[in-house]
């Protein structure tokens, strides 16, 4: 039981949370909204709560008009498999679905008015999973086909989060057309990357419906969502099981992953450790006394650590600012040397003018 | 002549109180070709919100008025509606007092030049009549007040209102005679919006024509004059622009005002014709075109200067003319400044070649001002080159509206002085031509 409980305290996170951006608009689009719920569709069964997942969609393709089937988006052909239902909850939409919101909901630098469910809210042992898809190029991916995040800002917003203790470990999956450039230059620790295609690959759509009219799935995200169908929130299936994922014979192009920045192994990384939100909660009906060898653990660190602070959860919602007003500034009032200036020169005129003999008139 | 400009001022303070209190006074308030960034009302609200919060309000790249409308509407800020009413009735009566004067001036000076004979004999019908002069002032005051483009100025609580009084103000104090004050109201006028520095020229040579110096380059007396007045506009000026500093302590204000004026940063589309040059133009040669386009305003009055000597105050119109035409921001309010001195030059009405072509191009251009920004904005389905095409058709009609004026009224003098039925050598009719 100690090294039960040992490993309870060793593990990594206590939370999860989900960021999953679709960037791209119009109906032929179509997709790259339908992969992002896919996405959401297994997150949420898998046991992330909508108060945890930050959901982007940057059009709206169930209220379409184009949309013969209206309020379904279907994943799969002859329609089998809805991802729209009545209980999607879209944070971002629409024209909100820009870089600079996107970046602003990754580093948490927003403005004290935004609402909490547009909020990541994660903390230094939350494990995050990011999924984008969209129209994707060398070293960026386009927004709303009007503005692109390049390779380098999204490493740096990265960096950022992890100089912020925004998260533990991060899991970023990208499919789009050259998905493996996006990954190129992230240089924080704790990052685990997959994307559809390298480098000069374009990533496929799976099957077009014809009773729809456009494509309903990209391959890779199909292919990970039936591998998704299969995890349970008690699954043991591990990181190594989703890099063999949608092999060439199947995706055309050739997945790629970036483990180097890495922590663990990713043959210990469970599915459920993104995908899911997997409370370790263990029943017991011994009592089990902590005694302060477990504390001691913590001192067994070499001393050559950093010897920083304690780090604390940074206050992300500031409902001081918010309840409190501050106190009213005072009013600016011009300098009495300034008045008395103004008021002395337009009497010199006015007597220079009109004459002094007016002067005893005014007194 | 009180109770009819009573009656006038009344109707117009109707016109505005009514308007304020209408739902159009936002719309006309947000048009921009009523307020620039020199003289939107949301910006002086905005300059004074800053300072309330201990922020000079000249920090960023809103505010670009001059500490003293600061200090004026720091107290007035609640009564703006009725400040500028009270500007606009002002700017009218000290225009309605200047051109009475300038009547009296205009028929002393016909008088002596009849006696003198310097008329030809047979301009009988040009020469004006105090009958027909009588109206001019009030009809003036008239097309002040009541011009749709002042009283949009008015209802958009644009400080060009206040640019204009002051103007007015000047040119009333010009034609009194009073050196002083003219200065002072000069000085005044250039401190808060650059350009009527060219003013001077008209306002010296008025001043000298009315102490009866000649104006001849060697003459002694014509040097010692324009420079006490030089000085005195000089020492005017630099004493407002110092008063300023005391305001803020800080020296902030100049080139927020005038480095914003002359450099042109804002490409904000308005009536002139900065915006849609300088928004296409290379870095590379943005500082010439500034230049070249500012000169522009100034690079007229030395030739009006010697052309017009012996008629300032119609070479003060035209400059007044120029500078609203040329500026960097003009909005509808310079416009009307010198559109309220047309029917002092009522007479030349004969003379007149294009103006019903030109009032067509200018009341046309007025009406799809709105409807082509409405187009390219909020329809999408035109494009800027669309709205200044207007700004150019509306500028180019300004522009032959002044030098057909210009024209007809170097014709009439030249047809006072010798005769009205011209020959050439060989007998035959001669046609006048503006060379």
């Amino acid at each position: 039981f100690q090294d039960q409980a040992e490993q309870f305290f060793r593990s990594g996170h206590t939370n999860n949370w989900a960021v999953l951006v679709c960037t791209s608009r119009f109906w032929f689009n179509y997709r790259h909204v339908a992969n992002t719920l896919s996405v959401y569709r297994s997150v949420k069964r898998l046991g992330i709560p909508d108060s945890h997942i930050v959901l982007m969609l940057a059009d709206d393709m169930a209220c379409n008009p184009r949309n013969p089937k209206p309020a379904t988006v279907f994943s799969h052909k002859n329609m089998e498999l809805n991802v729209y239902g009545d209980d999607v909850e879209v944070d971002y939409r629409s024209y909100e679905v820009t870089v600079e919101n996107f970046l602003r909901v990754l580093t948490g630098r927003i403005p004290p008015s935004t609402p909490r469910s547009k909020r990541l809210l994660s903390d230094d042992r939350s494990n995050i999973l990011i999924y984008m898809t969209g129209h994707g190029g060398n070293g960026f991916l386009k927004f709303q086909d009007s503005e692109e995040i390049t390779n380098v800002e999204l490493a740096d917003a990265f960096e950022q989060m992890w100089q912020k203790r925004r998260y533990n470990e991060l899991l970023f999956i990208i499919d789009t057309c050259q998905g493996a450039s996006m990954y190129e230059r992230f240089y924080s620790p704790n990052i685990m990357a997959l994307a559809s295609s390298q480098v000069g690959e374009d990533s496929l759509s799976h099957q077009p419906d014809l009773g729809i009219g456009v494509h309903l799935m990209d391959r890779y995200t199909f292919y990970v969502l039936e591998f998704l169908e299969e995890i349970h929130p008690a699954s043991q299936t591990n990181m190594n099981d989703l890099f063999q994922v949608c092999p060439k014979s199947l995706c055309v192009s050739t997945p790629g992953h970036r483990t180097d920045l890495f922590q663990r192994d990713p043959q210990n990384v469970l599915i459920t450790d993104f995908f899911g939100s997997v409370r370790k909660v263990e029943i017991t009906t011994e009592t089990i006394s902590l005694d302060r060898d477990l504390a001691g653990f913590e001192s067994e660190f070499p001393e050559g650590e950093l010897a920083t602070e304690p780090l604390k959860y940074a206050e992300q919602l500031p409902v001081a600012q918010i309840i409190h007003q501050k106190p009213k500034q005072k009013d600016w009032h011009p300098p009495g040397g300034f008045i008395l200036g103004l008021w002395a020169l337009i009497i010199m005129v006015f007597f220079k003018t009109y004459g002094i003999k007016h002067m005893k008139h005014v007194f | 002549m009180a109770a009819p400009l009573v009656l006038v001022v009344l109707a117009a303070v109707t016109v505005r109180a009514a308007l304020f209190r209408s739902s159009l006074a936002a719309f006309i308030a947000e048009r921009v070709e009523v307020a620039s960034p020199l003289n939107a009302w949301k910006r002086v609200v905005e300059g004074l919100a800053l300072l309330d919060l201990g922020v000079s309000p000249y920090s960023g790249a809103i505010f670009h008025e001059t500490p003293l409308i600061i200090y004026l509407f720091h107290f007035l800020i609640e009564y703006a509606e009725l400040v500028f009413m009270i500007t606009d009735v002002l700017t009218a009566v000290a225009l309605y007092l200047a051109i009475q004067d300038f009547n009296k001036v205009v028929f002393k000076k016909q008088k002596l030049l009849i006696e003198l004979d310097k008329y030809a004999p047979d301009v009988a019908e040009l020469i004006q009549t105090p009958m027909e002069m009588h109206y001019i002032p009030l009809k003036a005051a008239l097309f002040y007040l009541l011009n749709p483009y002042t009283v949009m100025s008015c209802v958009a609580k644009s400080t060009c209102a206040i640019n204009n009084s002051v103007i007015a103000f000047f040119i009333l104090a010009t034609i009194k005679g009073s050196a002083f004050l003219s200065a002072v109201f000069l000085a005044l006028a250039t401190y808060q919006s650059l350009y009527p520095l060219t003013l001077f020229a008209p306002a010296l040579l008025y001043l000298l024509q009315r102490q009866f110096i000649p104006i001849k380059l060697k003459s002694k007396s014509f040097w010692l004059y324009t420079m006490q007045y030089a000085s005195l506009y000089l020492c005017s000026l630099v004493v407002i622009i110092c008063l300023s500093f005391f305001l803020l302590n800080s020296w902030d204000f100049i080139p927020s005002v005038y480095g914003f004026i002359l450099s042109v940063p804002d490409l904000t589309p308005n009536i002139g014709l900065f915006w849609y040059f300088f928004a296409e133009m290379f870095e590379h040669f943005s500082l010439f075109f500034v230049c070249v386009f500012q000169m522009n305003v100034f690079f007229y009055t030395i030739p009006l200067a010697i052309k017009l000597k012996e008629h300032p105050v119609f070479f003060m119109f035209v400059q007044i003319a120029i500078i609203s035409i040329f500026k960097s921001y003009p909005t509808v309010g310079d416009i009307a400044l010198y559109m309220a001195f047309l029917p002092v030059w009522s007479h030349l009405y004969r003379f007149l070649r294009n103006i019903f072509i030109l009032s067509c191009v200018l009341i046309f251009c007025s009406f799809l001002f709105p409807v082509l920004w409405h187009l390219w904005i909020y329809a999408g389905s035109a494009n800027s080159n669309f709205y200044y095409a207007i700004t150019l058709t509306f500028n180019i009609g300004q522009i032959l509206l002044i030098s057909d004026y210009f024209y007809a009224f170097l014709r009439r003098e030249y047809y006072l002085t010798h005769g009205l039925h011209l020959t050439r050598q060989d007998g035959t009719e001669a046609m006048l031509v503006l060379k």
